[in-house]
């Protein structure tokens, strides 16, 4: 791959970052309500204290202080104080990162396995009754509504069958012999979850895959290849599913990257002290600094995510070398 | 293709390998004997001094202790102070302290402790006590275990002062810059319940202080659970994963009402929900200027079928509101039978007739003499859908005395934006309030307009009798004047109290026994007391809790896990079979 191309794009990436982090800088300032009102609208605060957090939050500043001291922390790591929890901002989502990340990219991973192996059977059996049947489950899950399908999930396996228990990231209060039994516990609380999140991205990778697929089944360089006499489950995996996977590429870049902020229902539902629960909550509160800082994290995710997928796009296509 | 199909069963194997694995959970007994309260918000900080959460609030009273307590029919009660004395001149309290009290590190407490406790909240005005120790010129200690403090005024509020004793070797060390924002990650406290572990967004977990210096609670463990969902809440409370839940929703106490082992209740707690009227006097005020008028005020809780409201949209869980102190207290005054503004369609109509309101158009809507229409903006925090509703079944009681009451549902953020510039007519929220009753009275004071004050009512008379009724140390003097300007608001009506809020909260009794209401018909949490974390005991011996999970049947579990197995793998098999 060509270095000089590899370094434009990621140049292009830091600049759309910086692009971004301004952008939401104002945005999130021009929404109506004060934060510190909203926070600590309590009979019991005193007019004294609040007073004192405005400073402490620089919130007395005219804005281009504030906008120049936001950015100059920023360059020095610091990613401010969140309003809420008056901690630093970075420690407040480092805390959350990894349960998000845990569920989300396991039920990514089941969802793409899953989701292009349905895919693929549908299109090659396209019209008989196993491309119908997948199809169907397809669309059902795609279309069925989130936090729906969480609730109906607890309601199924935690109420009536007490196989999983019905929210959180563990067993609260508990504490571990062993790692082991940390992991086992964490597993069956990462279940439901996980299932949820998978059955709702299945629908989409495999409807995207068998489309893709049956257009590369209609190219001419299949029929050569049928003619040169491979059997058809070469032909599927050397051919036909290679060519088929460039917009798959595309669509699991795009869901990769809003892996943190996609999943707000989920962590509803099953009380996931993931970032989603947090952004919400943060949203609410108008706690500007930890909602900068989550966006920032999201813009990284995403604007990485389309770097590697342009990357893996000019390395497994050769006609879109540079 | 035997490779690819190999693979994938292969594949197939492992992943159900694994979690047949995780399926056989050791069953989770934990043999202490923990409580798990399921809460729907988490505490926003383990140090007083940041932290502005009702959960922060209950913990610190199961962390720390004031001077004196609370008891379960909410009077004064010893807690770090044993005993107590007033001078003459009501300035100079004299508290003696208990000798065997010691911090969670072992350090004994002393009079230091409080006095450096006090002198710093006072000094810094940070955090939820601040407002209870106004009034404190000084702060001694004679001895070890005397504490002298003085005020300026006689302070009736000086045994309802639930501020948490701090402990000054761990505080000290603190600079105040830093106070607003050190996390007091580890609490040391003297409470009935010592620091456990807190996971941000998830559990906060306490453990029972075996040297606690009263009787120490039974609860070895207490863990307050973050729950997102209510409804799912109320499911992990059934299925035993939780002990308790707390605040939960009026459909959800339904469901719970049929349940053995399960008490339900709706107890009257320590808020109320209130029409707030924009009562600004400033000329500059955008707020609509006839809602100056208070009979408009009056006519519209006239037209107002609280009763009917509290069923249809709150479950009849809650109770008709009136004045501004809550009726589950020595302070609350209830109107008389002439003061008392019921349900009253007619009054309603007579009332806006002689006050000069006519429909001259016909259009429905009433207009003064000047055709300015009885037509106002009726702001609703889309957040809440009760509120929401409770809003819409309040403007159509409206629009049958001919008021019209044009609804916009907007978020929090903008509400809080148009209150502060008075940019707005009226909307519902709600208060929480507190054993004292000075606490909800300042919100109506003059010096709140701009700050906590969120109907910009002004009134001199009643700005005065708040500092007389600070210094009246007579119970029933000071209930006078608490009285008194309970009808002053009444009266003048910037807000109408729609309904004094329940705290609905259920609790399982085969695993705890000995639960109260508090105060009488009050809830087991929250309810500005420890009663309960202190007095509950389990029901039978030492119980152990499990996670819902049915640990018993794990032959079931592996053996649906086999069945799984085999249905994956003839599917695969078959799929696979017809590929040629």
């Amino acid at each position: 791959m060509n270095k000089q191309y590899l370094l434009k794009k990621i140049l292009q990436a830091i600049f759309t970052t910086f692009v971004v982090l301004v952008f939401n800088y104002f945005l999130f300032r021009v929404l109506p309500g004060n934060s510190l009102q909203m926070i600590m609208r309590n009979p019991k605060a005193s007019a004294e204290a609040i007073e004192k957090t405005r400073i402490l939050f620089g919130l007395n500043d005219a804005w281009y202080v504030q906008f120049y001291v936001y950015f100059k922390n920023l360059l020095s790591g610091d990613f401010g104080l969140s309003f809420l929890y008056k901690e630093p901002v970075l420690h407040v989502i480092a805390s959350r990162i990894i349960p998000t990340v845990i569920m989300v990219g396991i039920a990514q991973i089941i969802a793409i396995v899953v989701g292009i192996f349905l895919g693929v059977v549908a299109a090659w059996r396209r019209g008989t009754k196993i491309d119908v049947v997948a199809l169907s489950i397809s669309l059902i899950t795609y279309s069925m509504p989130t936090f729906w399908l969480g609730i109906v999930l607890i309601s199924v396996f935690s109420v009536s069958l007490h196989l999983f228990p019905t929210s959180g990231m563990q067993t609260p209060g508990k504490s571990f012999d062993s790692s082991l039994e940390f992991i086992k516990d964490v597993a069956l609380h990462l279940f439901l979850p996980v299932i949820t999140l998978s059955l709702v991205l299945i629908g989409e990778y495999a409807i995207t895959m068998r489309n893709s697929l049956l257009d590369v089944l209609t190219e001419d360089y299949m029929l050569t290849a049928k003619a040169k006499g491979f059997s058809d489950n070469y032909i599927l995996k050397k051919h036909a599913i290679p060519n088929a996977m460039l917009p798959m590429i595309t669509i699991i870049a795009i869901n990769l990257g809003t892996i943190i902020a996609g999943t707000i229902q989920i962590e509803t539902v099953f009380s996931w002290p993931g970032l989603g629960r947090l952004m919400y909550e943060s949203l609410k509160n108008r706690d500007y600094p930890l909602l900068q800082g989550i966006f920032l994290l999201v813009t990284i995710c995403v604007i990485i995510a389309n770097l590697i997928a342009d990357l893996a796009y000019s390395y497994i296509d050769p006609r879109v070398k540079q | 293709m035997k490779i690819k199909q190999k693979n994938f069963l292969v594949i197939i194997l492992v992943v159900l390998m694994t979690f047949s694995m995780t399926m056989t959970a050791s069953a989770e007994d934990v043999q202490k004997n923990s409580m798990r309260i399921g809460v729907t918000k988490e505490i926003d900080s383990l140090s007083p001094f940041i932290s502005y959460s009702s959960m922060g609030f209950e913990a610190f009273m199961l962390l720390y202790n004031p001077l004196v307590g609370v008891d379960e029919n909410l009077n004064s009660t010893p807690a770090l102070a044993t005993e107590w004395s007033l001078s003459d001149d009501q300035l100079v309290w004299t508290f003696k302290l208990r000798d065997d009290v010691k911090w969670s590190d072992g350090e004994p407490l002393t009079s230091d402790d409080v006095k450096f406790t006090y002198d710093l909240i006072t000094k810094s005005g940070l955090g939820l006590y601040s407002g209870y120790l106004k009034g404190i010129t000084s702060v001694d200690c004679p001895d070890d275990y005397t504490v002298v403090i003085t005020t300026e005024e006689p302070k009736a509020n000086m045994l309802l002062n639930s501020t948490p004793i701090l402990p000054k070797h761990i505080w000290a060390d603190v600079k105040e810059a830093d106070l607003e924002t050190w996390g007091n990650d580890t609490p040391v406290g003297t409470g009935p319940f010592k620091f456990g572990e807190y996971k941000k967004g998830e559990y906060l977990k306490l453990v029972v202080n075996e040297d606690y210096y009263g009787t120490k609670p039974s609860i070895d463990e207490l863990v307050f659970v973050l729950y997102a969902n209510t409804d799912v809440m109320t499911q992990a409370l059934k299925l035993g994963e939780i002990d308790a839940a707390t605040n939960m929703a009026p459909a959800q106490l339904e469901q719970l009402k049929g349940e053995k082992n399960i008490d339900a209740i709706s107890g009257v707690g320590y808020g109320f929900t209130q029409l707030s009227f924009n009562s600004s006097n400033d000329p500059a005020s955008k707020g609509n200027k006839l809602l100056l008028d208070k009979n408009i005020k009056k006519a519209i809780e006239f037209s107002m079928d609280k009763k009917k409201i509290l069923d249809m949209v709150y479950g009849g869980q809650g109770t008709e509101g009136t004045t501004l102190v809550p009726p589950d207290g020595f302070y609350h005054y209830d109107p008389s039978a002439d003061e008392m503004r019921a349900y009253d369609v007619k009054k309603a109509n007579e009332l806006l007739d002689s006050s000069g309101y006519k429909d001259s158009d016909g259009d429905g809507i009433r207009e003064d003499k000047n055709g300015n229409k009885l037509s106002f903006v009726f702001s609703l925090r889309s957040e809440n859908a009760q509120e929401d509703n409770a809003g819409q079944m309040i403007a159509s009681m409206a629009k049958e005395v001919g008021i019209n009451l044009n609804i916009e549902l907007i978020d929090d953020g903008v509400l809080i934006d148009k209150i502060y510039s008075s940019d707005f007519d009226m909307f519902i929220w709600g208060w929480g309030t507190d054993l004292d009753p000075t606490t909800i009275l300042a919100v109506m004071s003059t010096d709140q307009i701009g700050n906590l004050s969120d109907c910009n009512y002004s009134n001199k008379e009643y700005d005065n009798l708040l500092k007389v009724q600070q210094s009246k140390m007579d119970k029933n003097e000071r209930q006078k004047v608490v009285w008194d300007m309970q009808k002053m608001i009444y009266e003048d009506a910037p807000y109408i109290i729609l309904m004094y809020d329940n705290n609905l909260q259920a609790v399982k009794n085969d695993k705890w026994t000995n639960w109260k209401s508090i105060p009488q018909d009050g809830g087991y949490f929250f309810n500005l007391t420890n009663y309960n974390y202190l007095n509950v005991k389990p029901a039978g011996e030492a119980v152990s809790t499990q996670g819902g999970i049915n640990t018993d049947s794990e032959k079931s579990n592996s053996g649906l896990i086999v069945l799984i197995a085999a249905i994956v793998l003839a599917v695969l098999y078959f799929v696979f079979k017809k590929k040629k």
